[in-house]
């Protein structure tokens, strides 16, 4: 359209790009294509619900986006974005931790009557309602994730010590829970 | 009884075999970890995992509803600095751009202007120097492109107009969108001219406005000054 005085530049919103920026219009499209499914399948993990799943993992990108530096300079931004992730899920499934027990003591009635062993990512999901916060995330390192405990404690920059301390406090509290002995990578 | 509840096994890690997908790995790292998984059922049924992962994204979540959604919650975020708010905003948007000075002009309250909350614009230059805010009585380059932005403080509608020495433009009328509006545009003209932006909870006719005395009653009108 030109009008005296005015030329409207149709799509041209997506040309207004600062130099040196990489393409803006492809770097959702890459952090999606690179990241949001496995964030998104953290959510539904973690949370159990996908509607609720859907909104953590917009809530996480954008978190992402308002955080762009940190997850550049990760040395992995696979492992950054998915502990955002977590700990995003965590804080949700935080503020309703006595619907989260509940959903453990239904598990542990359930268990008594089992003879096949559990999911054990489900059990462990559900086990998270037991620990400290910071166990919790450490937990889902080790276990869902399965970084070793020297990966995590370099990814968190906890000790090695403590980072071993926090697992068994978790491990602690899931045989106390379940009534079993419990065994767990190379603890 | 003994339940094993999983954690990283000898050369087993999900976290591994995702960085490998996502071409995190390199060297020896790389060349290891693919030569562990080629042969190991435990990662083969991680990458299955991660094969129904992308599955479950693109049937639940296509791109276009999840770009949508994450530039909307942007849009609706707390007001932080500007830097803060609006460049991961830009980034999910389409637009880079640097910060600079909010600018935003009032009228003077009339009794068919009133001033509401805090709905603002915010004009952004693409010119020589690169992307920046348009700066307080700043000069307008020739070529430049302007793209605006508003913040509509819960308004409906909204109009902007270029309004030059004899002569109106509509640059928008619709809806008060939050966010940045969907076409740039170019100011060609010589002098001085004002962006009039009109933000309204009753649908604004763009074309019956040639100066922020006609805005609806009751509406925000707000004045960009452009000299060049």
């Amino acid at each position: 359209m030109n009008v005296r005085g005015l030329r409207v530049v149709v799509g041209g919103a997506g040309e207004i790009a600062a130099p040196g920026a990489p393409a803006p219009a492809g770097l959702l499209a890459e952090l999606y294509e690179k990241h949001a499914a496995g964030v998104y399948g953290r959510c539904r993990y973690l949370l159990k619900d996908e509607a609720e799943a859907k909104d953590a993992l917009q809530d996480v990108f954008v978190k992402v986006l308002g955080a762009l530096p940190e997850f550049r300079a990760a040395a992995s931004p696979t492992t950054w974005i998915l502990r955002i992730a977590t700990h995003h899920c965590l804080n949700l499934l935080r503020a309703r931790r006595a619907l989260w027990r509940d959903q453990l003591r239904m598990a542990q009635a359930g268990r008594r009557q089992e003879t096949e062993s559990p999911d054990r990512r489900e059990l462990v999901r559900l086990l998270l309602a037991l620990a400290s916060e910071e166990a919790q995330e450490i937990a889902v390192l080790y276990f869902v994730d399965e970084l070793t405990q020297a990966e995590i404690a370099q990814e968190t920059g906890r000790s090695l010590p403590t980072v071993r301390k926090r697992l068994r406090e978790f491990l602690a509290g899931a045989r106390e829970a379940l009534g079993v002995e419990l065994q767990g990578g190379d603890l | 009884m003994n339940l094993d509840i999983g954690g990283p096994g000898p050369g087993c890690s999900s976290m591994r075999v995702r960085r490998l997908l996502a071409g995190e790995l390199t060297g020896v790292e790389k060349e290891r970890t693919e030569a562990h998984v080629a042969s190991c059922r435990r990662c083969a049924a991680v990458q299955e995992e991660l094969a129904a992962e992308r599955e479950a994204l693109r049937r639940d979540v296509p791109f276009p509803q999840f770009a949508a959604a994450v530039a909307e919650k942007l849009a609706h975020r707390p007001h932080r600095s500007f830097a803060a708010r609006w460049a991961p905003l830009a980034a999910a948007a389409g637009l880079a751009l640097v910060a600079g000075t909010l600018l935003v002009r009032r009228p003077a309250e009339t009794d068919t202007v009133r001033s509401k909350g805090a709905a603002s614009v915010q004009l952004f230059v693409r010119d020589q120097r690169g992307v920046h805010e348009l700066a307080p009585g700043g000069r307008v380059g020739e070529g430049a492109r302007l793209l605006l932005s508003l913040q509509p403080a819960g308004r409906k509608h909204a109009a902007a107009l270029l309004v030059e020495p004899g002569e109106t433009s509509v640059i928008y009328e619709g809806p008060a969108l939050n966010g940045t509006l969907p076409q740039a545009f170019e100011w060609t003209g010589s002098g001085v001219a004002t962006l009039l932006v009109v933000l309204s909870d009753t649908k604004v006719d763009a074309k019956s406005i040639r100066s922020a005395a006609d805005a609806p009653a009751g509406a925000d009108v707000l004045q960009v000054p452009l000299r060049r």
